[in-house]
């Protein structure tokens, strides 16, 4: 028998996923060779092993849904048409209602109104265009003449007017000045004179005061800066003395100290040369 | 494989699907809460990386709700969900290829309540001890799966993590069956050489369990 079955056929019988016949064939092959059915042992235990391999818990994610799945008919978009139709012809019909709309079209004009009808305004057929003109030169010429009685009188008020201020103010003028006596003119000029005197003098004063205060504080000030720079000069000419004096003690022990080298060591000079 | 009752309502959810995939939002809602974990594992073993399997498997629940209405037969949901995923997978992968990034958790896993590992854990009431070296040795085993080539790993994920029949991944890749037997095997026996290798055996494991 050369019946070799192929590895399908081999994973088919591992999973006993082979029909009886089949089964049957490759059961006599694994008889005569027992080498491939340990091979496919093998594999089997490799299954068990991989079967260890657990599966991982997961929570699926929620999935939201509606009950029912069906639309109530107000819900439908039809509906909501039909509906929004409905409500504007019941709209305009009530408004119709309640503004008596009125649509006419003659002699080639379409006039939708609302309410009551006005009657147009109509002209009177026997005004004719002269009449018109003549009405409104009548009118014209009678505001000219009344605007000119206006005007003639005013002018007339207004220098009525004027004549009787200018008037008024000469005669006022004339007046005062008719009063004023030769007795009074003198006296004002007499103040006058007195008043620009006294003015002087105080001035005079004044200045002659503030003379005096500024030679006091000059003289003050004079006085106070002799007697410093006499200080500082003394204090310059005290010191002066004392370096003098400073020196001069200075160079009399300077001497006495030359003196007693000399006379301590009479004979050093020699060795030196 | 113990089959929990998500399971069984796995295996069960044709009613749901078809409700689903006539627009019942309801119906959708339940599908991710039912096939959320499945995707997620799928995609955490094929790349290893908790940031990744969110968004793969993010990606392809928003996808699957774009394109249900389209999906012609309900007994191949499971294939074609899994084909979102296994395309998302691929694509994440390329741009993990040209944009070399590590997450913070890769760097930096973490021992505290902040760590997403622990977060991941639902069976805080037994030994710790034991959880521990359970999740060293899970981690251990993903290494040696990363190690196989991105074709053989869909495979063997596919097959012996989410129980997808041949069939059922050959629909899901779009290739033939006995491809995907082959890649299978192939797969298989890699791991093999990979354990042999790290010396990881059913009586190491045992002892360390």
């Amino acid at each position: 028998m050369n019946y070799k079955p192929d590895e399908s056929q081999l994973i088919a019988y591992l999973y006993g996923e082979v029909s009886e016949k089949e089964k049957e064939k490759l059961e006599i092959y694994f008889q005569q060779n027992p080498e491939e059915l340990a091979k496919l042992r093998a594999l089997g235990e490799v299954r068990e092993i991989m079967a260890q391999a657990q599966d991982k818990e997961v929570i699926a994610p929620p999935v939201f849904v509606d009950d029912s799945g069906i639309r109530p008919l107000w819900q439908s978009s039809h509906f909501k048409v039909v509906m929004g139709v409905a409500a504007s012809i019941l709209f305009l019909l009530v408004a119709g209602k309640l503004l008596g709309p009125e649509i006419n079209y003659s002699k080639g004009e379409l006039r939708i109104s609302f309410g009551k009808k006005t009657e147009p305004i109509t002209q009177p057929a026997n005004l004719t265009e002269q009449k018109v003109n003549e009405l409104i030169e009548a009118s014209l010429t009678k505001n000219n003449e009344s605007q000119a009685a206006v005007r003639t009188e005013d002018q007339k008020k207004l220098m009525k007017s004027m004549l009787d201020f200018n008037s008024k103010k000469i005669d006022a003028l004339a007046q005062s000045a008719s009063l004023a006596n030769q007795e009074q003119v003198r006296s004002f000029v007499a103040g006058l004179q007195e008043q620009n005197l006294k003015l002087m003098k105080d001035y005079f004063q004044l200045s002659a005061a503030d003379q005096k205060k500024y030679m006091e504080n000059l003289l003050v000030d004079f006085s106070g800066y002799l007697q410093e720079q006499r200080k500082q000069d003394l204090q310059f000419v005290q010191t002066k003395v004392n370096s003098l004096e400073k020196n001069n003690n200075q160079f009399k022990q300077e001497t006495e100290q030359i003196l007693t080298s000399l006379i301590s060591n009479p004979g050093k000079k020699k060795n030196n040369y | 494989m113990a089959e929990t009752l998500l399971d069984i309502a796995m295996m069960h959810s044709d009613s749901l699907i078809t409700r689903a995939r006539e627009g019942d939002k309801n119906a959708q809602g339940k599908l991710v809460q039912l096939w959320y974990k499945r995707i997620y594992n799928f995609s955490y073993k094929f790349f290893f990386d908790h940031d990744m399997a969110m968004e793969v498997s993010q990606k392809t629940f928003i996808s699957m709700h774009k394109n249900l209405a389209g999906l012609q037969e309900v007994t191949r949901f499971k294939s074609w969900l899994y084909t979102i995923a296994v395309n998302y997978c691929r694509e994440e992968a390329r741009k993990k290829k040209s944009s070399r990034s590590f997450s913070l958790h890769d760097l930096n896993p973490g021992e505290g309540e902040e760590s997403y590992r622990w977060e991941e854990s639902h069976h805080r009431s037994e030994n710790p001890e034991r959880l521990l070296r359970h999740s060293e040795l899970s981690d251990l085993l993903q290494q040696c799966l990363m190690q196989l080539s991105a074709e053989q790993r869909e495979v063997v994920i596919m097959k012996e993590y989410e129980g997808l029949k041949f069939r059922e991944i050959a629909e899901a890749l779009n290739i033939s069956e006995n491809t995907v037997k082959s890649r299978m095997y192939y797969g298989l026996d890699g791991l093999k050489k990979i354990l042999e290798q790290k010396k990881i055996t059913k009586e190491t494991i045992g002892y360390e369990l």
